[in-house]
This record gives C-alpha cells, sequence and structure tokens, in this order.
C-alpha cells in the first residue's frame, strides 16, 4: 500500500480530526466538577492499554426537525468498544458529558445496542458508564426508541452476561430504567444522581423543593430506595470497584466464577474465634459479618448493598479459592427481623447467584418477619414470598448455617431443609421452633400463667425449660431437619466440604416459561 | 486454720494475681465463671470453676449476689474467701455472712470493715485518736442549709462526698456559696444511686493536694505495721491513672509521722490483714486523713515491688491466724517503683471507653518490670466491668530509674485492638514537673494539657502507613491470578442442566 | 487468550488527614518518602505475633490499621489513633472542589430506625463521634439495638430522655459535621 497515497492519507486525516475533536476546554470543564472524562474512566476500567473502541466514526443524523441542529461529533457523544480487566474480556460504554451533555440519541443509542448485542454473543460482561443529560429532545421519538431498543437488550441479556451499570454523573427520566434492570447500580458520591422526574418538575407538580442530592443522589439510593448497590467517593474508587466485583462473577451463565489462588497467610480452617462471636444471650446483638469474616478466605468478602436494608447481608465471597453468594441475618440490625425492604435485597441477590451459578450460603439468626401495621398494609406477606420463591426455586448448591434464633415462617423462609437446603447446618447456640420460648410458653401456658401468684416468674422459668427442650438444634437434628450441629470453630472447614460435596449438584425443575414470582 | 482452699469472689487480674500466690502456697483455687465472660484468662488459671453461667440473675450482677457465693463456697466445702477489690471486698455484710457459716473470710473483720467504710464514724475514731483531720461536718448533713451553715464556717472551697462512697462517684466540689443548694442535691441524688445511700458529708477542700497512702498490714494478735506509702496523685476525676512508691513529697521524717497515724487508725478498729490508709498532703507538708480501705488495693504491686513482700500471702497467714513474721524496724523500702494503669479507654477523646476485642497483647519480660494483667490475645473488653486491661509496674533503684525503665517499657507494650491509655503514660513520662516529682491531684486538668502523646513524625508514618494499606490492596487484588479456566470446563452433567 | 492482562500501576497517593493536613507519596509500595528533602527508606517489620512497626530513626513505631472502609482509614501509632481518606491528585481535586460545594454548618439529623424505647444514650451533646460509633442504644421487641452515627462531627442536640419511647423516624441526635 502506497502510505503516500489518497486512500491512506484520508485515513490519516480522518484519524487526525477525530483527533481533533478532543476539547480541551470541554474537559477541563469535566474536572472542574471533580468527574473524569468518558476516555479517563475507560482508561481506569480497563486493563493498560486493552480497550479497543468501536464505532468512533459514527456520527448523528444531520437533519434537523425544527428544535434546533443535533451536534455533529464523532462518535456522537458515546464511548463504545471492548477490553480487559483482570485478564478477562469485557463489553462496555462510555457516555461523553461534553458532547451534547451526553444525550441520548439515536445514533448515540444504537451504538449502546450493538456494544450489547456484541456482549450477549460473545457472552462477556456489559459495563456502561452513564453520565448523561437524557433523553436528546431534538431527536423525539427516536431518542426515546433507542431507550426502549437499550431496555430490551439489557433484558435479554438479564441471566446470561453480568451488567453493571456505573452512574458518573446524571440520569435522568427513561435514562434510569436500564441501569435498574441491571445487576448491579455503582454510584459515585456527589456527582452522580438518578431520577424519573427532576427537582424542577417536583417543584411544579408538588411545590416541593429538593435538591438534587436530597431526590436522587448516591446517598438517598445506597440508603433508602436500595437502587444503587454500591457508593464510592469518587470516580476511580467506583470504577475500581468495578473491577472487583467482576473477579467474583463470571462470564456468562454457562461458567463458573472465576477461581483464585490462596495466598500463604490463608484463613484457618479452624478458627476458634468464631465460638466467641453469637453471645449466649439471645437478646445480645452482634455483628454477623464478623463470622461472615472468619468464615471466608481472607479479605475476600465484598459485600454489596451495605447501607441498604441492613437487617439482611448479602455479598459475595470465596471459600478455598471459589466464589460463592452469601445471605446472612444481621442481628445487629432490626435485631435480624426480615422487613420488605430486605426480603428485597435478598431475593434479587439470590436470583443473581442463581443465575450465574454461585452456590449460596446462607447464615441464619432470624426471630422472625417484622410485625407492625406498615409492614403487613405495605405487603410484606408479598415480598416476603419473594425471598422464599427465590430460594426454593434456585438449582445452585444452597447451604444455611443457623447460628441463633430460627423461628416460625422465617425458619422456612431462610433456605429451610424443606424449602430445598441441600445441608442445614446449626450451631449449638441456635433456638429452632415455631416461636421464641417468651411468646410459645405464654400460649401455651396462658391459662397456669393467669392462675399463678407470680406470672412473670412462672413465664421465666417455662421459657427457660422451653428454650432446653424444645427451642434447641438437637430435636432438629434427630428429626433430620438439621444435618448435623457444628462446632463453630469448624465451620469453615465443614462448608468448604460440602460445597466440594455439590459441586455436581443438579436439579430437574419442571418445564416451563418461567414461574411466577410474586413481584 | 491452715487454708487448704480458696473462693476467689472476683475477676480479672486480680484473680489471676491471687491464684499465683495460691499456687505458690499449695492452696485450691476455685473461681466463678460468669455469663458474660465465658472464656476469660482467669478460668483457666483457677483449680476449679464454679459455673454462675447458666442462671443469671438480671437483678444482682454475679459477683455481688452474697448468698449464692456462700451457698457455692459451702457446696465446695471451701475453707475461706478472697473478695479481691470492688465488688464485696469492703461489704460487711458479705464478711459477716462468711463469719457465720464458718467461711474464713480474707480480709479485716466485718466490724472494721463498717466502721471503716462508713466515713463519719471513720472520721470520729480519727478524731478520737488525734489524727489531724480537715474541718467539716461530724457525720452526714442533713439538708443544704445545714450544709451552708458548716461550709460558711470552714470556708469554701468544700467538698461534698458520699458517706458510703468511694472512686470519686458522689462528690461535689463548691466553689460558692450560692452552689451549695444545687450541688448538695447532685452529690445526695448520685450518692443514692451509686451506693443507695443518699448520706453525704462536708469538709473543706484543699484545691491542690497530693494523695499518699499508707499499707498496713496487721495480724489477729494487735501486731500492726505499714509498708510505707504509695504515692496516687496523678488522678482524673478521682480514678488513679498511676500510683508509685515511695512518694517523691515525703522524707522519712514525714513517712515516720504519718506511718504512725495510719498504724494509729488502723489500731483503733483492731484492724487485721492488709489495709490502705489514705490521706491528703497539702503544699505547706501539713497531712490529713481521708479514709481506709479495709481491702486490697489494685495499686498494691508497687508496695510488692519496693518490699518484696508478698500482701496476698501476708493476707491469707494472717486469716489463718498466724502472727506478723516481721516488725516494723524490719521493713526496708528498696528503690523505686511505678506502676501505670493500661485502661481500655480513648484518650483522645476525654477517656471514654474503648471496648472491643484484644486482637494482641505483648509487654517487655524483664527483671524490674511486672505485669498483672487479666487479658490475653482474643479477650473482649465488656461493658460489663471497669476498663483496665493491664497495670504495668516498673521497678528501678531511683526514681529517675524507674521512669526511664517505664519509658522502655511502656513503648514496648503493644496493644491491638482497642484504644488504650498508654499513649498517655507517655505523655507524663515526657512531662518535665512529673519527672521533677513535682506534682499533685491538679496535674491533670492544670499541668498535662493534651493526655497523649505524640512523636513528631507519628502522623506521618500513620500517614504513609494508610498509603501503603492502600496500594498494596489494589495491587494484591490486581495481581491474584484469576483462573478462569476452570470455570469453563464445567462437567457435561452439570453443564447440560444449567439451562432449561 | 492472547494478550496479557497489564495490572494497574501504581501512582501517587496522597493521605489526607481529618484536619486536612495532606501527606504526599509518590510510590508507596517502594516504601520510600521524602522526609526533609532527601529520599528516605522506611523499614516496615511484622514481628512474630503480627504486630506491624515501623524502624524509624532506631526508634520502633506500632502502627496498625483500626479502621478501613473503601479509602477511608484510621491508624494507630504508638497507641494513638489518625483518621486519613486516602486520595489520588485527581480525588483529591475533586474533593477539594466539593467541600466548596456543600453547606459544611447543615447538621444531620440520626433518626430512629424502628419504634422502640431508648435504653441508653452513648453521647454528650458537644461531643464528638465518629461515623459507625454507637450513639444511642433502643430496644425493640426484647433486642437491644445500636443506633450508630452515620457521619463524623459534633453532636449538637439530643432530642430523647433515656426509658423515653420512640416512634420510626423520629428525630434522635443531631450531629454537625465536623
Amino acid at each position: 500500500m502506497d502510505v503516500k497515497g489518497k486512500n491512506f492519507t484520508r485515513f490519516l486525516e480522518r484519524q487526525q480530526a477525530h483527533n481533533d475533536q478532543h476539547d480541551a476546554r470541554a474537559e477541563a470543564k469535566q474536572h472542574s466538577k471533580g468527574k473524569l472524562t468518558a476516555w479517563e474512566r475507560l482508561n481506569i476500567l480497563f486493563d493498560e492499554d486493552t480497550f479497543e473502541e468501536v464505532d468512533a466514526f459514527v456520527t448523528a443524523d444531520k437533519t434537523d426537525t425544527g428544535f434546533g441542529k443535533v451536534q455533529q461529533a464523532f462518535g456522537d457523544g458515546v464511548i463504545i468498544g471492548h477490553g480487559l480487566i483482570r485478564g478477562r474480556l469485557t463489553f462496555a460504554y462510555a457516555q461523553d458529558f461534553t458532547v451534547m451533555g451526553g444525550s441520548l440519541g439515536s445514533v448515540h443509542a444504537a451504538k449502546i445496542m450493538k456494544i450489547q448485542d456484541m456482549a450477549l454473543k460473545m457472552g462477556a460482561p456489559m459495563v456502561g458508564l452513564i453520565d448523561s443529560g437524557g433523553a436528546r429532545i431534538q431527536e423525539g421519538v427516536a431518542s426515546l426508541a433507542g431507550y426502549a431498543g437499550i431496555f430490551y437488550r439489557n433484558v435479554q441479556s438479564s441471566g446470561v452476561i453480568p451488567q453493571i451499570s456505573v452512574i458518573m454523573g446524571p440520569a435522568a427520566g427513561g435514562a434510569v430504567y436500564s441501569p435498574s434492570i441491571t445487576d448491579f447500580v455503582f454510584m459515585t458520591d456527589q456527582t452522580s444522581y438518578m431520577f424519573v422526574t427532576g427537582p424542577n418538575v417536583v417543584k411544579e407538580v408538588l411545590n416541593e423543593d429538593v435538591s438534587l442530592n436530597d431526590l436522587g443522589g448516591a446517598g438517598v439510593h445506597s440508603k433508602k430506595s436500595g437502587v444503587a448497590h454500591m457508593v464510592f467517593p469518587d470516580e476511580e474508587n467506583t470504577l475500581m470497584g468495578v473491577r472487583q466485583i467482576l473477579a467474583y462473577l463470571p462470564s456468562n451463565n454457562m461458567e463458573n466464577s472465576p477461581e483464585m489462588d490462596l495466598s500463604a497467610d490463608e484463613t484457618a480452617d479452624v478458627e476458634e474465634r468464631l465460638r466467641e462471636i453469637v453471645p449466649d444471650d439471645p437478646n445480645k446483638p452482634y455483628d454477623v459479618k464478623d463470622v461472615i469474616r472468619l468464615l471466608v478466605d481472607k479479605r475476600s468478602f465484598y459485600e454489596i448493598a451495605e447501607n441498604y436494608a441492613q437487617n439482611v447481608v448479602i455479598g459475595f465471597g470465596r471459600m478455598d479459592g471459589k466464589v460463592i453468594g452469601i445471605v446472612a441475618n444481621q442481628p445487629k440490625v432490626l435485631a435480624g427481623t426480615l422487613d420488605i425492604n430486605s426480603s428485597n435485597k435478598g431475593a434479587r441477590f439470590i436470583r443473581f447467584c442463581d443465575a450465574f451459578n454461585i452456590p449460596l450460603l446462607i447464615l441464619e439468626d432470624v426471630p422472625g418477619f417484622l410485625p407492625g401495621v406498615d409492614q403487613e398494609h405495605s405487603g410484606i406477606i408479598r415480598h416476603g414470598a419473594k425471598m422464599l420463591y427465590a430460594f426454593a426455586d434456585a438449582t445452585v448448591p444452597r447451604i444455611t448455617v443457623i447460628l441463633r434464633k430460627s423461628y416460625g415462617g422465617a425458619y422456612c423462609v431462610m433456605n429451610s431443609k424443606n424449602l430445598g437446603g441441600d445441608f442445614n447446618f446449626a450451631w449449638p447456640t441456635a433456638e429452632i421452633a415455631v416461636m421464641g420460648p417468651e411468646g410459645a410458653v405464654a400460649i401455651l401456658f396462658r391459662k397456669e400463667l393467669e392462675a399463678s401468684e407470680d406470672p412473670a416468674a412462672m413465664k421465666k422459668e417455662l421459657a427457660a425449660k422451653y428454650r432446653n427442650e424444645i427451642a434447641n438444634p438437637y430435636v432438629a437434628e434427630e428429626r433430620g431437619f438439621i444435618d448435623e450441629v457444628i462446632d463453630p470453630a469448624e465451620t469453615r472447614l465443614k462448608l468448604i466440604r460440602a460445597f466440594e460435596a455439590l459441586e455436581t449438584k443438579h436439579v430437574d425443575n419442571p418445564a416451563r416459561k418461567h414461574g411466577n414470582i410474586p413481584l | 486454720m491452715k487454708i487448704k482452699s480458696l473462693l476467689i469472689a472476683n475477676r480479672g487480674e486480680i484473680a489471676i494475681r491471687i491464684i499465683k500466690t495460691t499456687r505458690k502456697m499449695g492452696i485450691r483455687s476455685y473461681v466463678i465463671k460468669t455469663a458474660k465472660e465465658p472464656n476469660a484468662w482467669y478460668l483457666e488459671e483457677a483449680d476449679e470453676i464454679i459455673d454462675f453461667s447458666e442462671k443469671y440473675d438480671e437483678e444482682i450482677p454475679e459477683f455481688l449476689d452474697i448468698e449464692r457465693i456462700i451457698k457455692s463456697a459451702k457446696k465446695h466445702k471451701v475453707d475461706a474467701i478472697h473478695p479481691g477489690y470492688g465488688f464485696l471486698a469492703e461489704n460487711p455484710v458479705f464478711a459477716r455472712r462468711c463469719e457465720e457459716e464458718k467461711i474464713t473470710f480474707i480480709g479485716p473483720s466485718h466490724d472494721a470493715i463498717y466502721r471503716m467504710g462508713h466515713k463519719t464514724i471513720a472520721k470520729e475514731l480519727a478524731r478520737e485518736h488525734g489524727i489531724p483531720l480537715l474541718g467539716g461536718s461530724p457525720g452526714a448533713v442533713r439538708d443544704a442549709d445545714e450544709a451552708r451553715k458548716i461550709a460558711n464556717k470552714v470556708g469554701y472551697p468544700v467538698i461534698l462526698k458520699a458517706a458510703a462512697g468511694g472512686g470519686g462517684r458522689g462528690m461535689r466540689v463548691v466553689e460558692k456559696e450560692k452552689d451549695i443548694e444545687r450541688m448538695f442535691s447532685l452529690a445526695t441524688n448520685e450518692a443514692a444511686k451509686a451506693f443507695n445511700n443518699p448520706d453525704v458529708f462536708l469538709e473543706r477542700f484543699v484545691r491542690e493536694p497530693r494523695h499518699i497512702e499508707f499499707q498496713i498490714l496487721g495480724d489477729q494478735h494487735g501486731n500492726v505495721v505499714h509498708l510505707g506509702e504509695r504515692e496516687c496523685s496523678v488522678q482524673r476525676k478521682h480514678q488513679k491513672l498511676l500510683e508509685e512508691s515511695p512518694s517523691p513529697a515525703l522524707d522519712n521524717a514525714m513517712r515516720k509521722k504519718m506511718g504512725e497515724a495510719a498504724i494509729n487508725i488502723a489500731k483503733s478498729v483492731n484492724y487485721y490483714s492488709a489495709g490502705t490508709v489514705e490521706f491528703l498532703l497539702d503544699v505547706d507538708n501539713s497531712f490529713s486523713f481521708m479514709e481506709m480501705n479495709t481491702r486490697i488495693q489494685v495499686e498494691h504491686p508497687v508496695t510488692e515491688m519496693v518490699t518484696g513482700i508478698d500482701l496476698i500471702e501476708q493476707m491469707i497467714l494472717i486469716a489463718e491466724g498466724k502472727k506478723l513474721p516481721f516488725s516494723q524496724k524490719d521493713i526496708k523500702i528498696n528503690g523505686w517503683a511505678i506502676e501505670w494503669r493500661i485502661n481500655a479507654e480513648d484518650v483522645q477523646s476525654g477517656f471514654s471507653p474503648s471496648l472491643g476485642t484484644i486482637e494482641k497483647i505483648s509487654w517487655p519480660e524483664s527483671e524490674n518490670v511486672r505485669v498483672d494483667t487479666g487479658v490475653r490475645d482474643g479477650s473482649v473488653i465488656t461493658p460489663y466491668y471497669d476498663s483496665m486491661i493491664a497495670k504495668l509496674i516498673v521497678h528501678g533503684e531511683t526514681r529517675e530509674k524507674a521512669m526511664q525503665q517505664s519509658s522502655i517499657a511502656i513503648r514496648k507494650f503493644w496493644i491491638k485492638g482497642p484504644k488504650t491509655t498508654l499513649a498517655f503514660c507517655r505523655a507524663v513520662l515526657q512531662n518535665s514537673n512529673f519527672r521533677k516529682g513535682n506534682f499533685n491531684t491538679s496535674f491533670l486538668s492544670k499541668e498535662l494539657k493534651i493526655h497523649y502523646q505524640n512523636e513528631p513524625d507519628d502522623a506521618l508514618l500513620a500517614a504513609f502507613f494508610a498509603t501503603y494499606d492502600y496500594a498494596r490492596e489494589i495491587n494484591e487484588n490486581e495481581e491474584k491470578p484469576l483462573h478462569t479456566e476452570n470455570g469453563k470446563s464445567i462437567t457435561p452433567w452439570v453443564l447440560k442442566k444449567r439451562l432449561r | 487468550m492472547a494478550r496479557a492482562a497489564k495490572k494497574k500501576q501504581s501512582t501517587k497517593l496522597i493521605a489526607l488527614s481529618s484536619t486536612n493536613k495532606a501527606y504526599e507519596f509518590k510510590k508507596p509500595l517502594e516504601k520510600r518518602i521524602k522526609y526533609q528533602g532527601k529520599e528516605v527508606d522506611i523499614k516496615l517489620h511484622e514481628d512474630p505475633k503480627g504486630f506491624s512497626y515501623i524502624v524509624w530513626k532506631n526508634k520502633k513505631y506500632l502502627l496498625d490499621v483500626i479502621e478501613k472502609k473503601q479509602n477511608r482509614y484510621t491508624i494507630m501509632v504508638n497507641g494513638v489513633w489518625h483518621s486519613f481518606t486516602v486520595e489520588t491528585p485527581v480525588s483529591l481535586k475533586r474533593k477539594r472542589y466539593l467541600e466548596q460545594q456543600v453547606d459544611a454548618s447543615a447538621a444531620v439529623s440520626i433518626e430512629a430506625p424502628m419504634p422502640g424505647k431508648i435504653v441508653d444514650i452513648l453521647v454528650e451533646v458537644g461531643g464528638e463521634v465518629k461515623e459507625g460509633e454507637p450513639i444511642i442504644i433502643l430496644e425493640a421487641m426484647k433486642m437491644q439495638n445500636e443506633i450508630t452515627s452515620h457521619i463524623t462531627g459534633i453532636v449538637q442536640s439530643i432530642s430523647v430522655k433515656k426509658g423515653e419511647s420512640v416512634m420510626k423516624d423520629d428525630v434522635l441526635i443531631e450531629i454537625k459535621k465536623g
């Protein structure tokens, strides 16, 4: 080829034009807001020098709809492509706020759909870096059609490849639904927002003043709405967080998660400290994360949605290098009761793990469902059923360890043996019964208690007796509802062996299009 | 009567400390296990464990449950009970119950405990025996009006103290007459709450006194000696933070004078066993009797270090009815000892308690260093008991040498887990007035403004360590290879079922 | 896959103290720091009991990571605690920018997460609280729940008393960020 020839010169000119598009002023503006540019973000997200851009020269249509011209820029405000994250193929798109505020027009949308299609075809994770003012108004219905097309692909990919959305600026209106379909939503504190209707509309319709942050900031979505799973203080940490979570996920639903070598200073298989964490007093709270950290490989616990519905703890961990998903009641918060939010949080995570072949470990210490008018009226029955459904429907290996309380309906829900749990272990501190001792004796001995001279003392005594004779793990063990009561110190060893035994588990579920989970 | 078995009605370091002596003397030791710390170290050190953890009464804490302890002692047929300090150590009812049940109480008679425990009676005794006292109310103050009258007589400032108190609770200093009413009600309320007894008495408040106490040993045959003094002026809100023996404030003449006063007080109640007589020493070297503690003190090791006498052993021998093996002239004070109390407290925010697990603890082993502690790796600091983790006692030929050794020992005393007062100890050692021996009870409030010691490069090294750990973790995450191939080679058995 | 994974290069990191003092380290992993204009090697050791220490000017400095959450660190040196956030040059710039944006005087209120009875209040007005520090013990359903602060700051007001019953979302304590 003649490198001086017309063809090649033109090629070089186009390259130059693309480079010239780099607008230092726009970049500086983005920086001044504490944000990085789309390219900078991709460079942090991907292994060095591995990102390959696709469709760099695609440009928006020139047609003017009468509402102003669309800026003609190479790429149309979104970078799409593929690269490696810790050596593994990953597809991504990154919206570029410096081009028309990252607004989504038909070409912009088509590019995202293109990369979504590729990710699905190749069976590799899809990461979206979102920083967009929303639909490109100038393009009207074409941009809305674009959104719908993206949503459709999000849904088609759901459960096939892991999808992660990283909100790094505004995501408003229809744009929020793509992230909400994806598996994990990351947000950067203080510079990212998600809402269906913005503060201006809220002001107009309801006459309420609310700031961007209070309406849809990272704090709101990670604590109150549960929309965001992970929040980081800055963009670099956010992107590093994405790199980290991907190490726990398989590339697609046919693979297993990548394994990892154990380092030399690995977690001890027998850990006596585990005997000390759960207090004997059933009313004393403790932090179940202390238990988790001692069970999984050192420093391998990756908690998800840490700030939302904290009465249930979810996250990934590794045992003997292999990834597991953990669902644990948190006695420190709301006494570990299940409520609407925690059921939703748990159920979604269980579904994810099941879809991607990640075995489940359930750590149970649950006194029951949260009582109250508010909960009942808001549908704890339906929401609680999600968790139950998700467990019963999951075909991945599932192991329960009952740490302490396991009462009533909550016992059934938390992956009990008859819900298809593969192994149910219990610690000697476990109390398994239809209800707590105090409540049980109040019903069983109502008349006797009424007649008693000192009902309080009698109740205490009866409760102690009940605890001793009924609400212990040995009754359940003898009847086979618990496979084994185990020494807390040996739990890790037991779990590693149990997961090993379950590696080739497969279940025949009846043929069907899909079940009907109570949504 | 020879004691063959001993129940220690206490926990933590003092239980272990007592066991050390019982082991030496061939006495079988019994301790009480509670649900609050079922894995505590002292349980392992003892020969026998009496389990109180199964059934616990929320109303009466285990170590205060007189009848349960007595019942257990009888059931296990123990000869004697050592109460340690705190809990039931100065409870005359407990001592009497022991006497009634023919269990030897390692301590003074219940009568001595009662009389010395009741501050107004104790003061009356001191007055009768010509021991100097601070001016104040002869007994409990009836009401605020009476308090005002007495205060006007002795002059402000005055201090209101709970008659049944100790340890700083129920104490209120009144600077001006207009405050007396409010302070009186505060003090009585606090006393009622803390000690179940609202009685308070009033005395002149010495603004910047030294707190000096004398260790007493007496046998049941009327012999009483003192083992020198302990300097306890470094306090925070009446809580001692470090003690030393001897005191840099006393010369031999003063020591003799105060020691004799202490012995006289003890003799006034026919005191036997170990006890401590507390004095306030004013700037003009006048001293006044404060109170007598009828138990072994937390800070007893400094006395043991300088006299070479095992106080717990002596208490047991005295309880057996033995005569003191030495007289006053045999007691020699050898060198200097300082005890540093290492508490789980956050000195950076007003000594607030710092709970949690002691992940690791280590200290320098050396001839002139003694560490009394009830914790080890993995021990949990619970909110149920005091915050003391350990006592570091350092001995030197002179005060200067003891401080020098302390400096080294504190630097080598490492605790991973809760915040501790070690940083405070270093700050004290850096203070020139402390080094000169020139301090009093206002040391913390006036002299040592910053309660922890920072080396100039502390923050820099901490900053470096933070960035290092951050970078290391990212690096470690990035470097660990991910084995994706394993994830792809799945047996057809499983793979076939992956799709429904 | 033919292309080999390249790891992320470690870059310059800055530890920003709670008093806003910035300590810059070019390559922390190489354990070299700039001290009084000179490059000095840091000797970082771990003793057999698992304590980390640095030998600095012939003295041992005991160090420990007390707490870390994302890029927020609490480090203990010789028994004294220091708090930092670890920043890159970019994130530091961002932080400085954002600091100008937020209203520093705003107090954050901590609300009751559930109805219950106040068993204990662990802080005082004017006292300092750290993020994650328990501030109130709330008894609900016979369980004692620790209510923790989600920010670091100074307690501005306490709206409840010991023994008082509260409803869900009642304001318990207001904390001024600092």
